[in-house]
């Protein structure tokens, strides 16, 4: 599914983002990617929606090689990846409804799939009675769950989740990993950034560690080791 | 297709309502612009008219001697018509040109004494030459020492038009120097201003960009409401630059016949006639322009 072989992302020639990474995700896998801040966990996530190129080696999700992706296909593979980030990112002066069908609106979706899309979502993430609310109204664990509903509106095949729980409690946090574990028992990978111990260690599901910019470890039902 | 082009104008007029005054300052600065080409436009069909007129008044007389034969002056007219510069001779014989005189003096005792007590008719024969153009009256002023007929000429009156010509061109011509100069200053501040209201535009929408972005909007949806807006933007201003110029012409247009002692000065008939080809070629202009400072902005604040 996601394949990365040998990937560095220098921003500057002393500075490091990742360094000489490999590593092989396979489909419907539910893997966290932790470390302390700095070492580079970010930018992994960010190379896998292309937000930023490498620098060196090869990277290839769902057998595209998306490397040296060209500007104009990186709608498409957007539009197959769910990206969902620590502060919601959600239009304030929209309602639920209109943010999660905004996404559908600007990738050209007819205005009767986005009626038939927006509630299908909405009920995935428990959100069906709160549609008209605008996020303001809604408490951070919910604002989390609209981005991870508009997230899945092109019912991507992967979720690349950047610390989404980052700006919530422990209580909303739990929710959100719940959540994120039954989009992955839909079949759906999900790439979780976190530094979140007690999320880790509950999930025991496969963990990456990284440690200035390189894979330290990588084993499966992991725990948080830092 | 259909329904991205519903939305992208949908967000386009959203720009354009949120910016409101940015929007309007940019249609003044379009405006203005435009206004003052087509002020040029004016001035040329004023000038033109203007050196049309001049030309046509002007005239050679050709005085001959009172024995002058009239057989000498229907070779001279034959001769003159047959140059390609001529549009017209007109003869004024002997008795006309007494005629005249006297209607033309007509109250002056003094004068009218001195020519009774000539006896005669001191006049002679006259030929009136017209042009088609002031620069042709040097050569049929040459051609009229032409030795047939040199001896039988008392004297050639030319008024210098060709200096009045000259001097209306020369100011015609400093004039749109200046309206260019002051075109192209427009021009560059409207294209300072369309790259700072997609600028402004681009920052107030950063967030719903960025959105865009990340739910895998195409980099045209993107970009298309920014576009869309200016080429708006310059369909307006070529707009209210028609609304502007067809009733200032329709007011003008009599105080310039006026002046031109009732004769049409022809400016609505000009812009009617040529107006798709004016105000249409203006607004590809502005589009190109408008499209050349839009994407300068996104290139430079977009990041897609």
């Amino acid at each position: 599914m996601i394949r990365l072989k040998n990937v560095s992302k220098l921003y500057h020639p002393n500075i490091v983002g990742v360094d000489e990474v490999s590593l092989h995700i396979r489909p419907g896998e539910f893997v966290s990617i932790v470390g302390q801040s700095g070492t580079g966990k970010s930018t992994l996530a960010k190379l896998l929606f292309a937000e930023e190129r490498p620098s060196r080696g090869k990277i290839e999700i769902g057998g595209w090689d998306i490397t040296d992706i060209r500007d104009r296909d990186i709608p498409t593979l957007r539009r197959q990846i769910g990206v969902v980030f620590q502060d919601f990112k959600l239009l304030q002066k929209k309602t639920v409804y209109e943010n999660i069908a905004f996404a559908l609106q600007v990738a050209g979706v007819t205005p009767s799939r986005i009626r038939d899309v927006v509630p299908r979502v909405l009920s995935i993430v428990n959100l069906d009675e709160k549609l008209h609310r605008y996020p303001k109204q809604l408490s951070g664990g919910e604002q989390q769950r609209v981005a991870i509903a508009r997230a899945l509106v092109h019912s991507p095949k992967v979720l690349v989740a950047d610390e989404p729980t980052g700006n919530l409690d422990t209580l909303n946090s739990r929710e959100i990993v719940d959540l994120l574990s039954k989009i992955n028992e839909f079949g759906t990978t999900i790439v979780l950034v976190t530094h979140d111990r007690e999320i880790v260690n509950r999930l025991r599901k496969r963990v990456i560690t990284l440690e200035d910019g390189k894979i330290s470890s990588d084993v499966e039902e992991g725990r948080y080791k830092l | 297709m259909f329904v991205s082009s519903y939305r992208v104008t949908k967000f386009a007029a959203q720009n354009f309502w949120r910016n409101f005054w940015l929007s309007l300052i940019t249609i003044s600065m379009l405006l203005l612009t435009l206004l003052t080409v087509n002020t040029l436009l004016v001035m040329n069909v004023i000038t033109e008219r203007a050196i049309d007129l001049v030309e046509d008044r002007i005239e050679v007389s050709v005085y001959f001697q009172d024995y002058t034969e009239d057989t000498t002056i229907t070779s001279a007219v034959a001769y003159l018509r047959s140059l390609a510069q001529v549009r017209d001779v007109q003869t004024i014989s002997a008795d006309e040109a007494y005629e005249q005189f006297l209607e033309r003096h007509e109250g002056d005792e003094d004068i009218l004494a001195s020519l009774e007590e000539l006896g005669e008719n001191p006049f002679g024969p006259t030929l009136v030459i017209k042009a088609y153009s002031a620069e042709d009256f040097e050569i049929i002023i040459d051609a009229l020492d032409n030795p047939q007929f040199a001896d039988e000429i008392r004297e050639k009156d030319f008024s210098n038009y060709e200096e009045v010509i000259d001097r209306i061109r020369e100011t015609t011509d400093r004039v749109r120097g200046f309206g260019i100069a002051l075109s192209a200053i427009f021009l560059f501040f409207a294209i300072l201003i369309v790259f700072n209201t997609v600028r402004i535009g681009i920052f107030i929408h950063r967030e719903e960009i960025g959105i865009m972005r990340l739910v895998g909007a195409s980099n045209w949806f993107i970009k298309a409401p920014f576009l869309l807006e200016m080429i708006f933007l310059s369909l307006m201003s070529v707009g209210l630059a028609v609304g502007i110029m067809y009733p200032v012409l329709a007011i003008i247009e009599p105080r310039f016949n006026l002046y031109f002692g009732g004769q049409s000065v022809g400016l609505i008939q000009y812009f009617s006639e040529n107006g798709l080809l004016i105000f249409g070629g203006q607004f590809l202009i502005l589009v190109l322009i408008t499209l050349f400072s839009t994407s300068l902005a996104m290139r430079k604040f977009l990041k897609v």
